[in-house]
């Protein structure tokens, strides 16, 4: 078992570069479970939006304004200074201002029709709600105001809130369902296919790239073993480090998602995953046939798994990515990983996805083989 | 002198390939993927018309003629599909339409999530019986003034945009990416200092016997270094705007510049490392690697959320931090008409770009070897 315990020495050897990969997964998973705790709720939960009021007045009718929009906005303190404003618009922290000038309500019961300014992420659906529920109290209260002249503010008050009180039966089409998102565990999956495809093609290209040098391989082909016996333990030896990362791996997104352990879904994703990690040990190994040089071998892997992770709806969910995105996505078998884990979260068939992963596997994997076979019969490297 | 020194250096750069890749590839490959990930996240959170399901169980003229108003027009609000009760759960459990109208003498609505397009159907609706249960009222107290009751909505909100830039988040991802771009750059400070210090490099201890003034020696080699990150950047820049379509504003003297000061404070902090850590090249590359990346993902390279909470959380932490220097700096050009944010950010820049030379100097200069 030289060829065997030969490998096992030059994983070692880069154990520290892995060990660093496998710092960044544990630490993007912690970033990822402090900032995404899904909300599970039932029945229908009116959407709130976050906005900000600057009222240079208070009377009645702002007191009554800010209660309609209360059902519908929180109220954010944010200083009134245009650096902090528009950094979280930008950002998203709030998605309208509102501001109130003075003499509004003096105006407004006159009839004179005075405006307030509005600052929001133009276009945004958040600003259309806001602005529905606005219009609708100014306008409810305009109409006491022309109609009843000399209404006093109290009156026009109560009877605009008591007329906008009326809320419209909303009813769920399944009434008992929750609607949560589907849990953490597809995210920490999902994410796995990023760490595990940069690790397993840093590593085995490492070896092959050992074995692959010329005065080596020359070296190695007089040894008295036959070559049948040198590839199944260099195979063995690889299958063995894919299958510790993959372990690993699965082993800690398991742990991040341990409150959903339970869930029967659970098996599929290790199932899932295991796919996965033939098909990309089957990359691993083609890219290993394939490159020349140590510096080539993290810029490919880099390169490799940034972008087929990006286009493939790790980092960005597959929802918001674009139709052509997909198309060239799903040449890749990260697209069906992605897939699959987004079929098990909702409970469906997800038996086409690992096929096509398998599939892609064993085309990989005969591909790196024919390669492979093409470069011994090379006489010079 | 100069020219020997520039040209031959150039030309060693120029075939370092690894170096070209991660200076110059490896950002263009990585703004691709933003740009291919982010095709659809900018439209994002902006309205596009809703769906919806009208279940008719009674005429209702008045309902009738608001929904047809909201639904024409330039951007409509709402896209109604007139079906049956049945159709219309079939509709809505395969989420094809938002929501469900059920029209009778009160509105019921029918939705299988929460949502805010589920929201401001509500709201509509909601809406139509505000308006119901105000005319009544008049109705009922004054309904003399029924007859001329003018129901059309006034407009009471203006527009006061606060920037002329569009506020689209993906936008920092690519400030972000520059930034660390120029700061990759260090890559080219940490060879130049290898090579010009006899302990670090065979070539420093050669240079260190030959009748060159050491610094211009140093100076010479580290403009050819800039050169060669100023030519990178600019590709970047022009496969940024010209491919990627990415929108910096109209300043673009101003980009230009920040790019310049950006690179330098990269090359330098390269240097600094360089002079300053103890330990083989590996470790200091590693260093180099590891700082960018952090100081990246505080700026929002990964998280464009992570900006702002670094922002409002921890203040101190985006003075002390180069890499959002140079980002917010690219972002205050593109999103403020006044440049006090701008300057505020450069002159950050420029004190750390000072200080990475000054300390690089004082560390290289006047070192004797006893032996080598």
């Amino acid at each position: 078992m030289q060829v065997f315990k030969l490998c096992l020495k030059i994983f070692k050897k880069n154990l520290p570069v892995m060990s660093i990969y496998f710092g960044v997964f544990i630490m993007v998973s912690i970033i990822m479970m402090s900032n995404n705790r899904p909300t599970e709720q039932a029945g229908f939960i009116q959407a709130k939006t976050r906005m900000v009021v600057f009222s240079e007045e208070s009377s009645p009718l702002i007191d009554g304004m800010k209660e309609v929009l209360s059902d519908i906005a929180v109220f954010e303190a944010i200083e009134d200074d245009e650096n902090q404003l528009q950094d979280a618009l930008y950002f998203r922290r709030i998605s309208y201002i509102l501001r109130i000038p003075e003499n509004f309500t003096e105006d407004f019961l006159a009839g004179k029709n005075p405006t307030l300014s509005v600052t929001s992420v133009p276009e945004a659906t958040s600003k259309i709600y806001i602005d529905m529920r606005l219009d609708q109290y100014l306008n409810t209260a305009n109409i006491y105001v022309n109609q009843i002249p000399g209404i006093d503010a109290q009156t026009l008050n109560t009877y605009t809130l008591e007329d906008l009180d009326y809320e419209t039966p909303v009813q769920m089409l399944e009434a008992d369902q929750t609607f949560g998102e589907e849990g953490m565990m597809p995210y920490y999956f999902n994410y796995l296919a990023y760490t595990f495809m940069f690790v397993v093609i840093m590593g085995i290209s490492t070896i092959m790239l050992v074995f692959n040098d010329l005065n080596i391989k020359r070296r190695n082909a007089c040894a008295p073993m036959s070559s049948t016996s040198v590839t199944l333990q260099f195979y063995l030896a690889t299958m063995l480090f894919s299958l510790l990362s993959w372990a690993l791996l699965a082993g800690l997104s398991l742990l991040f998602s341990r409150n959903e352990l339970s869930d029967s879904n659970t098996l599929a994703f290790i199932l899932n995953s295991f796919v996965f990690a033939l098909s990309s040990s089957s990359i691993a190994f083609l890219i290993g046939n394939l490159v020349k040089g140590r510096e080539a071998i993290s810029a490919i892997a880099n390169v490799f798994t940034l972008g087929s992770c990006f286009i493939s709806g790790v980092f960005v969910p597959q929802a918001i990515l674009t139709d052509s995105v997909l198309k060239m996505a799903s040449f890749l078998p990260t697209y069906w990983y992605v897939r699959g884990n987004t079929l098990i979260a909702i409970s469906a068939d997800f038996s086409k996805a690992l096929m096509i992963q398998l599939a892609f596997a064993v085309a990989f994997f005969i591909l790196a083989i024919v390669v492979g076979k093409k470069k011994r019969m090379a006489i010079e490297a | 002198m100069f020219g020997h020194i520039f040209v031959y250096r150039l030309k060693v750069l120029l075939r370092d390939k690894s170096m070209i890749f991660w200076t110059m590839i490896f950002p263009i490959a990585l703004a691709t993927f933003f740009n291919l990930a982010f095709g659809g996240f900018s439209s994002q959170g902006t309205f596009g018309t809703i769906p919806v399901a009208v279940v008719l169980e009674s005429d209702n003229i008045a309902f009738a003629d608001t929904l047809e108003k909201m639904s024409t027009g330039e951007s409509p609000m709402f896209k109604p599909d007139f079906v049956t009760p049945s159709q219309a759960d079939a509709l809505l459990s395969d989420g094809k339409v938002a929501g469900t109208i059920t029209v009778a003498d009160t509105m019921a609505l029918k939705v299988n999530q929460s949502g805010i397009s589920q929201s401001i159907l509500k709201i509509f609706l909601d809406r139509y019986a505000h308006t119901t249960r105000t005319v009544s009222r008049i109705a009922a107290i004054h309904p003399e003034s029924l007859q001329n009751m003018d129901l059309t909505p006034v407009t009471f909100t203006k527009d006061a945009p606060i920037t002329t830039g569009n506020l689209d988040m993906t936008l920092n991802y690519f400030y972000a990416l520059i930034a660390m771009a120029c700061f990759y750059g260090s890559f080219f400070g940490l060879e130049e200092v290898s090579l010009i210090q006899a302990n670090l490099s065979r070539r420093g201890a050669r240079l260190n016997m030959a009748p060159v003034h050491k610094l211009k020696a140093f100076i010479y080699s580290s403009l050819a270094s800039y050169t060669i990150l100023i030519g990178e950047m600019m590709v970047l820049m022009a496969y940024l705007i010209f491919v990627l379509g990415v929108n910096f504003g109209s300043q673009i003297g101003l980009i230009l510049v920040t790019v310049f000061i950006g690179s330098l404070a990269g090359l330098t902090f390269g240097s600094f490392i360089a002079a300053l850590v103890k330990g083989d090249a590996n470790m200091k590359t590693g260093l180099l690697i590891g700082i960018t990346m952090i100081g990246s993902f505080l700026s929002g390279m990964m998280f464009a959320e992570m900006k702002y909470l670094v922002q409002t959380k921890f203040p101190l932490l985006t003075i002390i931090n180069p890499v959002n220097l140079l980002a917010d700096a690219f972002y205050a050009l593109y999103f403020f008409s006044t440049y006090n944010r701008y300057l505020l950010n450069i002159s950050g820049l420029l004190i750390f770009t000072v200080i990475f030379a000054l300390s690089t100097y004082w560390v290289i200069r006047r070192r004797k070897y006893a032996s080598l």
